[in-house]
């Protein structure tokens, strides 16, 4: 495995970090417009019970202050998008030296990770999930496609998903810290009776302990489908 | 008045009721169609939240769970909200334009019965040895295709959406041609009362997409029939591309007209002249536009569309949705509000679609996206917009409407005891499934695992739709005590503003004897102030 200069140039991108960063801007702007307008409603519901029989008199319209409001509105929009954009520049970029490589194929009901190069095949079913297994601290570069209907490939944990087609590769780069086993990976994108069922284990290993798991994968033969201890 | 019954006078018992060309039967006829799918999509959603409540699968299989939600979400889009709508529609709209009749009544009527006929071949779907349609709503391809989802009765799934297609599309365009050729005179484009402009920003939409719908279901049907016209490598994306193309603004057909029965509802029962008029026309236009631009906001995950600019159109909606949000707000603050029912479904709409909307701007960025597409937050999110949202102003229509429709009132008691129920049930049933998809449950699944951590919320959820079950049955003996035993509503029980309210209770076979003049968008309102002066001041005891 290289492990030269750029790798470390290339600074790692953490989805999930991207994903909360993102999120911390949109909820509380969230929260904040619903609990105005519950309040303003609130307010009105109380404030202006009919008391009599008199109509009230109505304006047509507040152009001025419309105006503004609709101005603000389009602020908030340029502000939000402008985030957006950044964020899905980080998480959509795709590494010009990633450190590991796995071809990632769906199936109903289940998925086959490959390592291109290293032999080493992992497959499961909708009766026993396979294991996805990567290193930890570097970028790894997924291979995604479909061999039957669409799937998506989701890792909760990371906050990420990507679909899988068939007849069509997709491309996508993530990243793992912390090693040790992660939430369940699941397919998102419903794909018929098994659905529910096709999920698969992932487990993040540092670099030295991801060598020496692929090395006892090879020698333990062509395809493995035991668990990987 | 008991004028009423000159113009009720049957004329040819059954053929009449089958072929009436009345906009109001016909209506009334495609509600009452659109009531019965809405309890057989709901007995689905029951039996779906019963399955949800525990881990592991206790009370149907995974092949019939995916028959269920695939029948719930396309009952529920296809034959309920939006057909609803257009009914909706078809009985107000020829009313508050001041016409007699729907333009090319016998088309809408050819309209109502191909949207009949697409439904029910959707159910026959259930006696075909492979049972009903289980692709899900949005019968992805390759899922759909003949190889992983053989069977007629799939067949019959795309065969019946194709009809239903058709059949919205042609009541649409009478309705399109009501609003622009039969205004009565007086009534300019600027005087349409707002439900009004909201069902022709709605079947402009449907007149634009639905037809897109049906072809991309008629392609499927050749392909499941050997044409293999999807079946390279770009079909699937493009099929999802003609699905969207209808599916967004779908989402917005079964929006506008619930907007505009939640600002006629206010305008009335704040009694006060609805403010904001020309920027909610304005918005709205804009919206229309901007929704033929969105739609694949639903495909951000593919990795095969243009993300940003999808994001940029759809988060722009915001101008547009605030600029109507504003509208409602600004005619609320100095009216003199009184909370009956049909306004406290108005405002759980209001307040309620608000949560739908926001968590929809969080949908509408990608990397957001990213995490909870195609999970539970999805579902919260739809459920809060077409259930929490637009269903509930569809209550608030009935409770409205009613009178008119019927001449009798519904029972304001039932109807509070309704409300109550329907906002803890629905509250309960779907806002634990923002943080169930958060969690990472994905949706269309029979079955999760017991150390998932899904149980609780889903337990929350099963329990809130039970709720919500109750409250529909209080709605149902509602109609049923206040049709029994009739409560007289007279032609206009609320002091309402717009033509309709001119008229008896139900309204003559062609609707008018004699129009008052059309000053505005709320002309009874004009004629109320101009009685009293000018002065705001209500003579008292003038009705009720």
């Amino acid at each position: 495995m290289r492990v030269g200069p750029a790798t470390f140039v290339q600074a790692l991108i953490d989805t999930r970090d991207e994903f909360d960063d993102l999120w911390a801007l949109y909820l509380p702007i969230g929260v904040a417009v619903a609990a105005i307008v519950f309040g303003l409603v609130l307010f009105a519901v109380v404030r202006y019970r009919r008391r009599g029989d008199d109509l009230p008199g109505g304006r047509e319209g507040l152009p001025f202050i419309e105006g503004l409001y609709a101005l603000l509105l389009a602020g908030v929009v340029v502000f939000l998008v402008a985030a957006t954009f950044r964020t899905n520049d980080r998480q959509t970029e795709l590494a010009s030296d990633p450190g590991a490589e796995v071809d990632v194929t769906a199936f109903q009901w289940g998925w086959r990770f490959t390592y291109p190069g290293e032999g080493v095949t992992v497959v499961g079913d909708d009766r026993r999930p396979s294991t996805l297994v990567v290193p930890t601290d570097t970028t790894v570069r997924f291979n995604l496609r479909s061999r039957d209907v669409i799937h998506a490939f989701w890792i909760p944990e990371l906050r990420f998903k990507r679909d899988a087609f068939p007849r069509r590769e997709t491309t996508f780069d993530l990243s793992f810290e912390e090693e040790g086993p992660m939430e369940t990976g699941r397919c998102a994108e419903f794909c018929g009776l098994a659905h529910g069922e096709m999920t698969f284990d992932v487990v993040a290993m540092a670099r030295p302990e991801f060598r020496d798991w692929l090395r006892r994968q090879r020698t333990a033969g062509e395809i493995q489908r035991e668990e990987p201890r | 008045m008991g004028a009423a019954a000159v113009a009720e006078a049957p004329s040819g018992g059954l053929l009449a009721w089958i072929a009436t060309t009345d906009h109001k039967r016909l209506a009334l006829r495609m509600a009452i169609v659109a009531l019965v799918f809405f309890l057989a999509g709901g007995v689905f959603a029951l039996l779906i939240r019963t399955e949800l409540a525990d881990p592991g699968l206790q009370l149907v299989g995974r092949d019939a769970y995916n028959q269920l939600f695939t029948m719930h979400g396309s009952t529920m889009v296809f034959l309920v909200m939006t057909p609803l709508a257009l009914a909706l529609g078809g009985y107000l709209v020829p009313l508050q334009v001041g016409a007699a009749d729907i333009a090319a009544p016998r088309l809408a009527l050819a309209g109502h019965w191909l949207v009949l006929a697409g439904g029910l071949t959707m159910y026959s779907s259930f006696l075909t040895d492979h049972g009903a349609g289980k692709a899900g709503w949005t019968a992805y391809y390759p899922l759909s295709g003949s190889s992983a989802t053989p069977g007629t009765g799939m067949d019959l799934w795309v065969a019946g959406v194709i009809l239903v297609g058709a059949g919205l599309t042609l009541v649409a365009v009478c309705l399109l041609a009501t609003i622009i050729r039969l205004r009565a005179p007086g009534m300019t484009m600027l005087r349409l009362p707002v439900f009004s402009w909201t069902m022709l920003a709605t079947v402009l939409m449907v007149v634009m997409s639905v037809p897109v719908l049906a072809v991309g279901m008629a392609l499927l049907l050749a392909d499941r029939l050997g044409a293999s016209i999807y079946e390279t490598s770009g079909g699937p994306i493009a099929y999802q591309h003609l699905f969207w193309f209808f599916g967004h603004p779908a989402v917005y057909i079964m929006f506008f007209p619930f907007l505009g029965i939640t600002a006629e509802c206010v305008a009335t029962f704040a009694r006060k002249r609805f403010t904001g008029y020309r920027p909610l026309i304005l918005a709205l236009i804009v919206f229309t536009g901007l929704s033929m631009s969105v739609w694949a906001h639903h495909m951000f995950t593919t990795g095969q569309v243009i993300n940003e600019y999808f994001s940029l159109t759809s988060t722009a909606l915001v101008v547009a949705a605030g600029t109507e949000y504003f509208a409602v707000i600004a005619t609320l603050i100095g009216g003199a509000i009184v909370l009956r029912t049909a306004m406290l479904f108005a405002l759980g709409f209001f307040l309620q679609f608000l949560i739908g909307g926001l968590s929809g701007v969080i949908l509408a960025s990608p990397p957001l996206d990213y995490h909870a597409h195609d999970s539970y937050f999805v579902v919260a999110h739809f459920h809060y917009t077409l259930f929490a949202g637009s269903l509930f102003a569809g209550f608030a229509a009935a409770y409205y409407w009613f009178p008119k429709w019927t001449g009798a009132m519904l029972r304001e008691s039932l109807g509070r005891i309704q409300f109550v129920l329907i906002v803890l049930g629905t509250n309960l049933t779907f806002f634990p499934m923002f943080l169930l998809g958060y969690d990472g449950m994905p949706r269309r699944i029979a079955n999760y695992s017991s150390d998932a951590g899904f149980t609780d919320l889903n337990r929350l959820s099963t329990l809130g739709s039970y709720l919500i079950a109750i409250g529909v049955a209080v709605f149902l003996y509602n109609l049923y005590v206040s049709l029994r035993r009739r409560e007289p509503a007279g032609d206009d029980p609320w002091e309402g503003h717009t033509l309709e309210w001119a008229t008896t209770s139900p309204p003559p076979r062609f609707n008018f004897h004699s129009l008052p003049p059309i000053t505005s968008h709320a002309p009874l309102l004009d004629r109320r102030l101009a009685a009293v002066g000018g002065a705001g001041k209500a003579e008292p005891g003038t009705e009720r």
